[in-house]
Parts: C-alpha cells; structure tokens; sequence
C-alpha cells in the first residue's frame, strides 16, 4: 500500500486548472519532494490530501483512507505545516503546540517535555513569551514546523517549511525533518528551492501546470538528462553568436547556453569536450577567464523536462 | 480524545479568547460596571418611582446582565470573522473533528462566553446591591439565578448563532462590523432590556412592541428581573418562549457557518 495515492486528481478554481488528472504516489518511510514553481499546484495537492480541499475530480487516499469519504479518519494520521503560518494570534507558542498535541493525543506526561525539546531544537524557546502575532514571519514558520514535528504523524506534510527562515535555521528544520522520517513518519515538502529537494528527498516529484512531469530519485533524474557533465565557462568579453556556432559544431551531444560573458553547456564528457573547447576559443580569439564543470543540478533537471528555467528563490 | 472532548477543547480555547483580548475586556467591563454602578445607583436615588414595583436599580440590572450577556455571546462573530480572516479556520479544518463538532464548538463557545460574563455581572449586582441597594436580595432569587443559568447559556448560544450568521455572511469583509452593530443597536433598542413594555406600548406601533415583547433578550432580562431579583417563582411560559426564540437563532449560526466551511472546501477560501 502506499501511503498516498492519488489518482487522476484534477482541481478547478474558477477558470483556473491548478491541478489536471494527477497521478501521484509516495511510499511509506520515505521523504518525496514536490518540486514546482509558482502557482504549479504544491500547496493544492497538500490541502486536498489534508482534506481541506474537496477535488474536482479524481480520488486520493491517504494510507489507504479516502479524503473525500472519510475526512475525518484521515485528519486522525496527518498534519500539515502550512505555506502561511496559521495560528492562534493571541496564544503563546507554547500554548499553541500544547493545543495542538492534546488535538492529537499526545501522552500528556511527555508532551510538556516534547514541546520544550522541540522549541529549543528550532529556537523558539527565546520567543517562548511573544504571542504568536508578535512573532516574525521565520519564527512563526518554524512554530509551524514544530507542531508537525511534536505530533509525529503518520504523513507529516511540509508546504515550503524553509521559507522565511533564515540559513541556519533552515539547516535545522531540515535535520529534524529527516530524524522524523527515520522515526517512521512518511514526509511529504513541497518546495520550490533546489537546495531544499537536494537535501531532503529520497524522491522528486516535479510539479508543472498541475501535472506531474517526472517522479525518481535525484541521482537517478540527473543521469536521465543527455549528458553527464555541466561546463561553466567566463570569458573575459561577452560570448560571440559565431563562438556558439563553432563550438556546436566540435560535435558530440552538447546544448549551449550563452549569457553575456558566460556560457553553460551541458556535454556528455567534460574531459573530451574541455581541451577542445579552449582551442576553438583560442582560435577564435576568445579569452577564457575561468571553467568550471559541475554535476547538473535540479535546475537543470528541471529545464531539462519543462524547457523552462527554475527560477532559485534567495 | 474523543470527538465530544475535541469539541468541549476547541470551544475552551475559542472561549480564552474572548478573555485574551484585553481592549475588549477593559471596554465592556467598565461600561457594564459604570452603567451599573453610577446610572443604576445615582439614577436609582434620584428616580423614585418604581417601574413594574421595581426601583430603578432593580429594573435595570437585570438588563445590564442580560446586555453583558449578549456583548460576550456576539463576540462570537468577531472570533469567527478573525478565523476566517487570519486564516485559522484552515488549521481547525486539519484536526481530527467532524464538521459538524467545529460547528458546534463555536456556538458552545459563544455560550460559554455570555454565561460566565453577564454571570460575574450578576455576582457584582448582588454584591452592589445588597451593599448599596435600597432593598436586599431574597434567597429565592439567587437559588433562581441558579436555575436560569442552563437557560441563559442557550439564550447565549442563540446571540452566538446569530452573530456567527453575520460573520459567516461577511466572510473576510468590514461589513462585519456594520452587521454587527446594528443587530447590537436593533436588539436592545426593540426589547423591553432597559425600558418597561408599557413604555415602549406608548410611543412606537403595535408590531414593534410585540417584536420587542418576544425578543429573547426581553424575555431573560425579565425573568432575571421576576425571579433573580424580585424573588418570585419562575415564569415557565417565559422560560418557553425563550428557548423557542433562542434556538432557531442558534440554529441559523450553526448553518450559515457550516456552509461557509463548505465554501473553503470548494473554493480554498471564504
Ligand atoms: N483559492 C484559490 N482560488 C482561485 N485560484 C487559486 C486558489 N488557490 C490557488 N489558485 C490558483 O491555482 C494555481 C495553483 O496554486 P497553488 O497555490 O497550488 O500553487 P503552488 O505550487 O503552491 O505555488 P507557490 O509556489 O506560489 O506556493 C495558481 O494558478 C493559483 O493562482
Ligand atoms: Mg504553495
């Protein structure tokens, strides 16, 4: 069984398809990433599997339980933290994830302990006194976070845990999102930062115009991309249209990309596409002011099965 | 947790926050407590004559109980219409409850919150009064003080729906506070809460007495005035008409903010 399944899931709002016949599954025990850019269809696909979106059409089952037919069965196994942090505005955090795990029957002789370890994990315990109106847009996400990570659900759902919060603090969310897997929670994050699927998954989903464009594990989407190696190139003047024509035409199976001074091609072997690279260049009379060759990141994953950039969020 | 205890935690939460809001609480306190202490009492001396065989005092605390009541209760809205606004009703849609029971958590929870409050106002016009007042209390009053408070708690459920009607109507908008204020402003000025039946006989048209004669917080504030105060056994047939007013009202709460949870189901906002 897995632990979500949907099948041909669609979502209209209005005129707006957010999702189109959506098959989507993640087993037990493992940590799938929905990667997407805006207005892609994550944070729809998450409130349908935590029932609080009916779909239009289609089914989808959360350990088995339908989400249309037995909401409430279904709320009992999961929890989500939300894109938004949504709290109570006059409660302290505390209080809040005091309220949340009586919610979810957390034995009330640990809970006191689980939400002062879990507050001090995420460093929240410094703003233990502000209600959470008071609290900033990162902290009020990592509260978000902690009420996922002290109810130890059987799918723990993140919809982007990391934005807003700073480097450090994503660092952590990111290890206790992990330790909960390893606890036996099945983890769903949508994200739209690659530093975040890279780090997290043990499988990617991308997530494009509400369809699903491709589901593997990272190393296994970055061998299916043509060509193994990435070469970043800075000239030292802008990349000439004759410099491209001349260096597609070394051959092999290369794609070129030129921006101003520098040019990224993915090629199938660095090391035989390199020296004749800078010969070609040389004799072109383009200076080389620096290469560097990379493994093809999710980006290129992405642009590789979309046609269209990622773009990183800071 | 069960569903009921579910229902009976989200209802005390709901209901702290009625007391967490410290502007709202210093405002109705201190109108409630000026209205009762200086109008009630300084009027009371300077207006002798007695209304329905009540001092003025008399007569108008119960009213002042019975609009403490309907203040707390109708604060029910402005927590929904937050809820809504802030976005908090998604959270409370990913807990293990029934529709239904968050439904029902919100009005208990409004009831809750005109019981204790228009309670703790007809404890300090007890004290006042034996303190201060022309008259003592009769026992039998408080032991039938102690009777309405089911009754009460259901007249509170009632103003809850009711407000929880406007908040659900207004979704996220300011309209709210419109609403609001008129069903504040239209409730107590057609109802017998601060001036007699035969008052209000006098000077506007039949049905608009008669409206104010079934209102549910002329009803309450009557029997308060019967029975809490004067001391006389229990109007039953009052008791009747206010739990036929109040749970329609109540009734008409839970629905309109049924389908706005249905609304968020469907449209992924209010
Ligand atoms: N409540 C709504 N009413 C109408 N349209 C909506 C609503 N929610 C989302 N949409 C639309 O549905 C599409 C998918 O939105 P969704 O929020 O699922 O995207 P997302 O992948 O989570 O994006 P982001 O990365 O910005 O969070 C978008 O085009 C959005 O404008
Ligand atoms: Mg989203």
């Amino acid at each position: 069984m897995y632990a979500v399944e949907t099948l041909n899931l669609s979502k209209r709002y209005g005129k707006t398809d957010a999702l189109r016949g959506l098959n989507f599954t993640v087993n037990e025990g493992e940590i799938m990433v929905i990667l997407g850019p805006n207005g892609s269809g994550k944070t729809t696909l998450l409130m349908i599997l935590c029932t609080i979106l009916k779909p239009t059409s289609g089914t989808a089952r959360v350990v088995g339980i339908d989400v249309v037919e037995e909401g409430t069965k279904v709320r009992e196994v999961m929890g989500i933290a939300f894109q938004e942090a949504r709290g109570f505005w006059r409660h302290k955090p505390s209080s809040i994830l005091k309220f949340h795990a009586s919610m979810f029957d957390i034995d009330p002789a640990k809970r006191q302990d689980l939400i002062e370890r879990t507050m001090k994990d995420l460093e929240l315990w410094e703003s233990r006194d502000k209600m959470f109106m008071h609290l900033s847009g990162g902290q009020a996400k990592r509260l978000e976070t902690a009420k996922v990570l002290i109810q130890q659900p059987k799918l723990a759902i993140f919809d982007e845990p990391t934005s807003q919060v700073d480097l450090r603090g994503k660092r952590k969310i990111w290890d206790k999102i992990r330790e909960l897997r390893d606890q036996g929670s099945t983890i769903i994050v949508a994200t739209n930062e690659v530093r975040e699927a890279e780090y997290l998954a043990d499988r990617v989903t991308i997530l494009h115009q509400g369809q699903r464009v491709v589901c593997d594990t990272i190393p296994k989407l970055k061998d299916a991309i043509a060509g193994g190696d990435i070469v970043e190139v800075d000239f030292e003047d802008p990349v000439s249209g004759k410099l491209v024509d001349d260096l597609n035409g070394l051959g092999g199976d290369v794609s070129l990309l030129s921006d101003g001074n520098q040019l990224r091609a993915k090629v199938s072997r660095a090391e035989d596409w390199v020296p004749k690279m800078t010969s070609a260049s040389y004799v072109a009379g383009a200076k080389i002011a620096s290469i560097r060759i990379t493994e093809p990141s999710l980006d290129d994953v992405f642009l590789h099965f979309t046609g269209k950039a990622l773009a990183d969020q800071p | 947790m069960s569903q009921l205890s579910r229902l009976v935690h989200i209802a005390r939460t709901d209901f702290s926050y009625f007391f967490r809001t410290k502007w709202l609480m210093a405002v109705l306190i201190s109108l409630s407590l000026s209205d009762m202490l200086v109008v009630g009492l300084v009027y009371g001396r300077l207006i002798p004559t007695k209304f329905a065989g009540l001092t003025y005092f008399q007569f108008l605390v119960p009213g002042i109980v019975v609009v403490g009541l309907f203040s707390a209760a109708t604060d029910t809205g402005r927590r929904i219409w937050l809820a809504l606004r802030e976005g908090v009703v998604q959270y409370y849609l990913t807990l293990p409850i029934r529709t239904g029971g968050l439904v029902g958590a919100y009005i208990i929870s409004g009831g809750l919150g005109g019981i204790v409050y228009s309670g703790a106002l007809l404890v300090i016009a007890y004290v006042a009064l034996s303190f201060l007042g022309p008259t003592a209390i009769p026992v039998q009053g408080i032991l039938y003080a102690l009777v309405l408070i089911p009754f009460l708690f259901v007249l509170a459920t009632g103003i809850a729906g009711l407000a929880a009607f406007f908040a659900s109507v207004s979704r996220r908008g300011e309209m709210y506070w419109v609403y609001a204020q008129a069903l504040q402003v239209s409730m107590v000025t057609i109802s017998t809460v601060f001036y007699p039946a035969q008052t209000i006989a006098r000077y506007l048209p039949a049905p608009i007495a008669t409206i104010a004669e079934y209102n549910p917080l002329s009803l309450a504030a009557g029997i308060l005035r019967d029975s809490a105060f004067a001391g006389n056994p229990l109007d039953t047939s009052a008791l009747t008409n206010l739990l036929a007013t109040s749970l329609p009202l109540a009734a008409l709460g839970a629905f309109a903010y049924w389908i706005i949870l249905r609304t968020i189901r469907l449209k992924g906002k209010p």
